[in-house]
């Protein structure tokens, strides 16, 4: 049971020119997954919603497999390509795609082909019961809001039964509200069900709350596949660490030493930096990067400083008001380079910090992030 | 005179709504093809299709003679199969008439059909509808407004039609006298009561018939 998919697709600047010029972006996607929930997390044009196109037959593969529940749907070397219409898949466009012309009714129903009037009832009647749309049936599109569109949408792809549900960006034009309701939704359906379901977003929150699985793309490639946790915390590469919202980002790591068998020391520039045990040998370097929120700041009053392995001095660069938070650029020591720190706003009240001001700041070791 | 008027509006709206009906079959099928598949050659239909909106109606009529007459091309088979003569009949005024509305109807509704969000119709096949049902149901619905306007356009047209008609059908009274036709022929030869009657009975009709289709069409919510 699950989904296995293992696929290349090139695409082409022009037509004519398959033969002759090399693709100008190749789509590599290769992973598996079971009855969990998983999230295709990157930016907008890394090929998510291309592989959601590929599965469920709107697009071609030039190579590989695609199989869901032990049935092929697309295999190049079998010459097995499934139209749509046999792929048993739940499908949910980012635009929600509901048949303006029918009620909602006629919407949920239109994939029940063949039952009976009687069976149709019902399975509607289900359909609204578990997405909580009751009273909706003898609505218009053009009558309900976003969320119940975004509900609709959801029960026309469930009621025929799918085997896998494709979800492209389903919450992108929803208010945050109604955008957590609906998470916590998709998640209980998704344990009800038991069955695989693929999520795209661009958002670190979502993908982080959702995910049971998450696969991070970058320029058409799979990056990393882990759990949330993982791929939050152990980001593979710099591409993943930044789709995970690290923005301190550095290439200048260089071993120094092990302190013990869980810590290590190594230099970025000036500063000297305690990670947790790194596999590297002496010279070497990697790149490393720490979460803005993991960066805590003291001010100039070394009072309140937390203790943690690393901590530095530096003067605040700028401030920049997020609304919920405040991002602060510290300038370390001597050192061109510049780290941002976000700030809760009761704790920037409380830090006294303004531009130019001197302040020290600390970071535990096991928040530093190492990758290559 | 009674005579004079009702033969031509009666010749008229028949060919009219036999071209019409023509054009809405086929041309709603051709938009169909054009706005959603992609084959070889889709450049050289759409203009072979667009053509006779831009050429003067009689190279229209006259093609349509060296195509249909006894010893055209097509004429000839169907004249050797069946012994049909089409040339000067009222079939052969609508074909013209088909010939020289079918290109609003198919820039009307292709621009219709294309208009119609595709991913609609993704939806439609991963719901396990085929293509045919979901054009039935999903596609050429939405584009309604389109393709009936291109269909109230092309009656339009081939109730105005002139030029080719004359070529291939004449002037031969009860039989191809259209009202256009008509009109012409009884200003010709200095009957202008009736070319005054004729007249003011095509406008009107006319004008009371786009009225009724513009409140119809506009009173559909989609």
């Amino acid at each position: 049971m699950g989904i296995k998919v293992d696929f290349k697709k090139r695409f082409y600047k022009h037509k004519n020119m398959k033969k002759k010029k090399d693709p100008s972006f190749t789509l590599d996607v290769n992973f598996e997954a079971g009855n969990e929930l998983v999230v295709l997390f990157g930016r907008s044009g890394s090929g998510k919603t291309t592989t959601l196109r590929c599965i469920a037959g709107l697009e071609k593969p030039n190579e590989g497999k695609i199989i869901v529940n032990d049935r092929v749907y697309f295999d190049c070397n079998g010459n097995v390509d499934l139209p749509p219409q046999q792929r048993v898949l739940g499908y949910v466009f980012q635009n929600y795609a509901l048949f303006p012309h029918m009620d909602v009714k006629k919407n949920i129903t239109y994939g029940l082909r063949g039952r009976t009037g009687h069976e149709k009832e019902n399975r509607m009647k289900e359909m609204l019961r578990l997405l909580h749309i009751e009273g909706l049936e003898d609505h218009f599109p053009s009558q309900l809001s976003g969320g119940q569109k975004q509900r609709v949408a959801l029960a026309r792809a469930l009621a025929p039964g799918p085997d896998i549900l494709l979800l492209d960006e389903p919450f992108s034009a929803l208010d945050m509200v109604v955008r957590m309701k609906l998470r916590e939704r998709i998640k209980l359906i998704q344990k009800e069900l038991n069955i695989p379901v693929l999520f795209i977003t661009h958002n670190p929150v979502e993908a982080f709350t959702l995910a049971d699985k998450i696969v991070a793309y970058h320029e058409g490639a799979v990056q990393q596949i882990g759990t949330p946790d993982e791929v939050f915390y152990r980001p593979n590469n710099r591409h993943v660490a930044e789709l995970a919202g690290v923005t301190n980002i550095f290439d200048d790591a260089m071993f120094i030493r092990h302190i013990d068998e869980h810590r290590t020391l190594f230099k970025a520039g000036d500063l000297s930096i305690i990670s947790r045990h790194i596999d590297l040998g002496p010279g070497e370097g990697v790149s490393w990067g720490i979460r803005p929120e993991n960066i805590i700041l003291a001010g100039s009053n070394k009072d309140n400083i937390e203790v943690h392995e690393n901590h530095f001095s530096g003067k605040v660069i700028s401030i920049v008001n997020k609304g919920t938070s405040k991002l602060i650029a510290i300038g370390p020591g001597n050192e061109r380079r510049i780290l941002i720190s976000e700030v809760s706003n009761k704790a920037y009240e409380e830090l006294n910090l303004f531009q130019g001001c001197c302040c020290t700041f600390s970071f535990a070791s096991r928040d530093v992030l190492i990758f290559t | 005179m009674i005579g004079q008027i009702w033969f031509p509006l009666y010749i008229t709206l028949k060919i009219s709504f036999v071209s019409s009906l023509i054009v809405a079959i086929l041309g709603t099928l051709i938009s169909y093809i054009l706005a959603r598949r992609e084959f070889m050659g889709k450049w050289l239909i759409d203009s072979l299709i667009t053509l006779p909106m831009i050429l003067p109606p009689t190279v229209t009529g006259y093609m349509l003679v060296v195509l249909l007459g006894k010893n055209g091309v097509l004429g000839k088979v169907l004249f050797d199969l069946t012994g049909i003569k089409l040339l000067f009949t009222w079939q052969a005024a609508v074909i013209a008439a088909f010939v020289v509305s079918l290109p609003l109807m198919v820039k009307t509704a292709t621009a219709a059909i294309e208009a119609v969000d595709r991913e609609l119709e993704y939806v439609a096949y991963t719901l396990g509808r085929s293509e045919l049902e979901t054009a039935f149901l999903i596609t050429l619905p939405l584009a309604k407004k389109g393709i009936f306007a291109g269909i109230v356009l092309s009656f339009a047209r081939a109730v105005g039609e002139f030029g080719a008609t004359l070529m291939v059908a004449g002037n031969i009274p009860g039989r191809t006298n259209t009202m256009a036709i008509s009109i012409y022929s009884a200003f010709q030869s200095g009957n202008s009561e009736l070319a005054n009657t004729l007249v003011i009975v095509l406008v009107l009709m006319s004008l009371v018939s786009m009225a009724v289709t513009t409140k119809l069409v506009n009173s559909w919510k989609i």
